[in-house]
């Protein structure tokens, strides 16, 4: 089987991403006029950054062998009330830590109650987060207010810099988190435990890895690492929005499983996730700059995306797996 | 036919219920709602979700990941390609072409959904992300804004007529359980392995599983329509995610191989009642949402408490 595919291992699926990224980058570079001046990639690399943050916990939660739909919910929550607090005078840091804990607590929530009781995590992440949007719009009676704080607008800003790179600090500081994130994943007890839980959900507990935790802990980090992509939505666009989360739904999950990763668990990669974060951003940004309708770009998007997995995604047959 | 009725109460447990106590609190609070005469129209207004969930069993019945998301927008496409295209620009309002025009559309992106999630073999979610994001943006592009009005007897089919294509939709589930194919979609659904070792084919199987998934959601778009007397699209996609809940709140595992159609059908009542009662409050819609996820999550977390004790009872 690993002769015949070439896309057998994630590696190679990353790196097949990767290639699908540049090519279209060279294709836009070729159509557009301008697509590939430093203000097109520098806003690119700011929306992949972006979307690389909000796809973290995805990445995680899938190769553990769930699914988290509460990622939306969790980065408007954020949005709105750091936005709603730091309007009311708040100092931000302490902003910041308010959410970044009631992101984990709503996180660990959706863990413990997937895991310990073996429900479907598609459910159990829906409802939580619908519970959380609610919430947030009883508070904020519906209409947030309130903005980021000058130091967020500037650190995710296009047209800002770092240093003397041409980029603002969000690119270089998620290149770091990124470096961090695949370390944990690839060099550590937690990373190992994760792909074997995925991999083997009934062997894992023999192998003394106690599920229950490691859901909580994962989904805390999924909540968690949507609620960082929440607050730096607010200094992207610069006002709260309840719903700024919502395209990332399945934009997330898009993004993971471009990247190589299989929904049943134990196999993924945070670098095949940031391969299909820049494919999705390079042909949303082609299709727009094509002229394309939303509309038509949504449906380009999801014809792509099919016809990308039947490349290198493809499922073993059931004969294969006997 | 007594045990039969303990099995489906067995696996479908908790949902009824739910039902029972919603109807009872529904009646209490609201009963002018629940005449006998405007069941048509109640009916007629917890149709399309019934009709979405029942179209969402299918897919997931037949296991490994099983699940199709494409129903809401297929639902939207219907709406939208049976008013704007065919019944305002073609000029056809024959219930004879409609109809089985709409049954044609639910199959062929069934066809699409099956060949890519069993032929291609893509993970069933991401192959149906696919058609559920093609399916929005092409409905959008034949239809950018809300158009009406839909032909009279459409409209009949949410009022007086609302039972109809409910209970064509579980006779045709009820023809299916007679034949072998269902004891095949149930083997490979609880064990695709085993039935594959059993000669069954698996890829067959579930094939046929989306494509019923399609004729299915179908006609739940015909009864979006009916419901809506226009066409709009923007609302069939907002009725993918919460058929899923449906389906899983009436006890059919996601996990596939367990479960029915009638499950799924109680499931969406209840949300549907549960919706109706969160109303009659004249509560915000704030809080609705609130109760309405805050239930959910422990209206699963019950039907996985009490199948617990069911398995603990064996």
């Amino acid at each position: 089987m690993a002769g015949r595919n070439l896309f057998a291992t994630t590696n190679a699926r990353a790196v097949g991403a990767f290639c699908v990224a540049a090519l279209l980058h060279l294709a836009g570079t070729i159509l557009i006029p301008g697509y590939s001046s430093p203000f097109a990639v520098r806003a690119m690399l700011v929306l992949a950054s972006l979307l690389a943050v909000a796809s973290i916990g995805q990445t995680l939660v899938v190769i553990m062998g769930g699914i988290d739909l509460s990622i939306p919910f969790v980065i408007g929550f954020a949005n709105v009330v750091a936005a709603q607090l730091y309007g009311d005078g708040w100092n931000f840091v302490l902003v910041c830590g308010l959410v970044g804990v009631l992101a984990l607590l709503i996180g660990g929530l959706n863990g413990l109650i997937s895991r310990s009781l073996d429900i479907q995590p598609l459910i159990v992440t829906l409802g939580i987060g619908m519970v959380v949007q609610g919430l947030v719009l009883l508070w904020t009676a519906g209409f947030p207010s309130g903005s980021a704080p000058q130091a967020v607008s500037s650190f995710v800003s296009i047209g800002g810099s770092a240093g003397p790179l041409p980029v603002p600090w969000l690119v270089p500081s998620f290149i770091v988190l990124a470096a961090l994130v695949v370390l944990v994943l690839e060099r550590t007890a937690y990373g190992r435990r994760l792909y074997a839980l995925g991999s083997n959900p009934g062997a894992a507990p023999l192998a003394l890895i106690d599920p229950v935790r490691m859901w909580v802990v994962t989904y805390a980090a999924s909540a968690f690492f949507a609620a960082v992509a929440g607050v730096l939505l607010l200094g992207f666009t610069g006002s709260a929005y309840g719903d700024v989360g919502q395209p990332y739904l399945f934009q997330t999950i898009a993004a993971v499983v471009v990247g190589g990763a299989a929904l049943v668990g134990g196999r993924g990669s945070y670098l095949g996730t940031i391969a299909g974060v820049l494919v999705l951003t390079e042909i949303n940004t082609l299709l727009i700059g094509l002229g394309f309708q939303p509309s038509a770009v949504q449906a380009a998007l999801g014809f792509i995306i099919v016809l990308l997995v039947s490349l290198y995604g493809r499922e073993r047959h059931v004969s294969t797996t006997i | 036919m007594s045990t039969r009725l303990l099995s489906l109460s067995r696996s479908v447990g908790f949902a009824v219920v739910l039902l029972v106590i919603l109807l009872a609190v529904n009646l209490i609070l609201n009963p002018a709602r629940f005449q006998p005469g405007s069941w048509g129209a109640l009916i007629g207004l917890a149709a399309p979700l019934i009709g979405a969930a029942i179209a969402s069993t299918p897919a997931i019945l037949a296991g490994r990941g099983g699940i199709d998301i494409s129903v809401g927008p297929l639902m939207g496409f219907v709406n939208a390609a049976v008013i704007e295209v065919l019944f305002l620009k073609a000029g056809i309002s024959s219930p004879l072409l409609l109809v089985p025009a709409a049954l044609l559309i639910g199959a062929l992106v069934g066809v699409a959904n099956g060949f890519l999630a069993t032929v291609v073999r893509i993970q069933p979610i991401v192959a149906t992300l696919g058609t559920y994001l093609i399916l929005t943006g092409v409905t959008l592009t034949i239809l950018p804004a809300p158009i009406g009005p839909a032909p009279a007897w459409l409209k009949a089919l949410a009022g007086p007529w609302s039972m109809l294509p409910l209970l064509l939709m579980f006779i045709a589930w009820g023809l299916v359980r007679r034949t072998p194919y269902y004891d095949q979609l149930m083997a490979v659904g609880s064990d695709d392995r085993a039935a594959y070792t059993a000669g069954v084919d698996v890829t067959r199987v579930r094939f046929i599983a989306y494509v019923m998934s399609g004729v299915l959601g179908g006609c739940a778009g015909l009864m979006l329509t009916a419901l809506i007397g226009s066409a709009d699209p923007n609302i069939g996609p907002t009725y993918t995610l919460i058929a899923i809940a449906a389906v899983a709140l009436g006890g059919v595992s996601l996990a596939g191989g367990r479960g029915g159609v009638a499950g799924a059908a109680i499931g969406a009542i209840d949300i549907f009642l549960l919706q109706s009662v969160l109303t009659t409050f004249n509560v915000s819609t704030f809080v609705l949402q609130i109760a309405y996820g805050a239930i959910l999550v422990l209206a699963v977390m019950l039907t996985a408490a009490q199948e617990r004790l069911a398995m603990r009872g064996r």
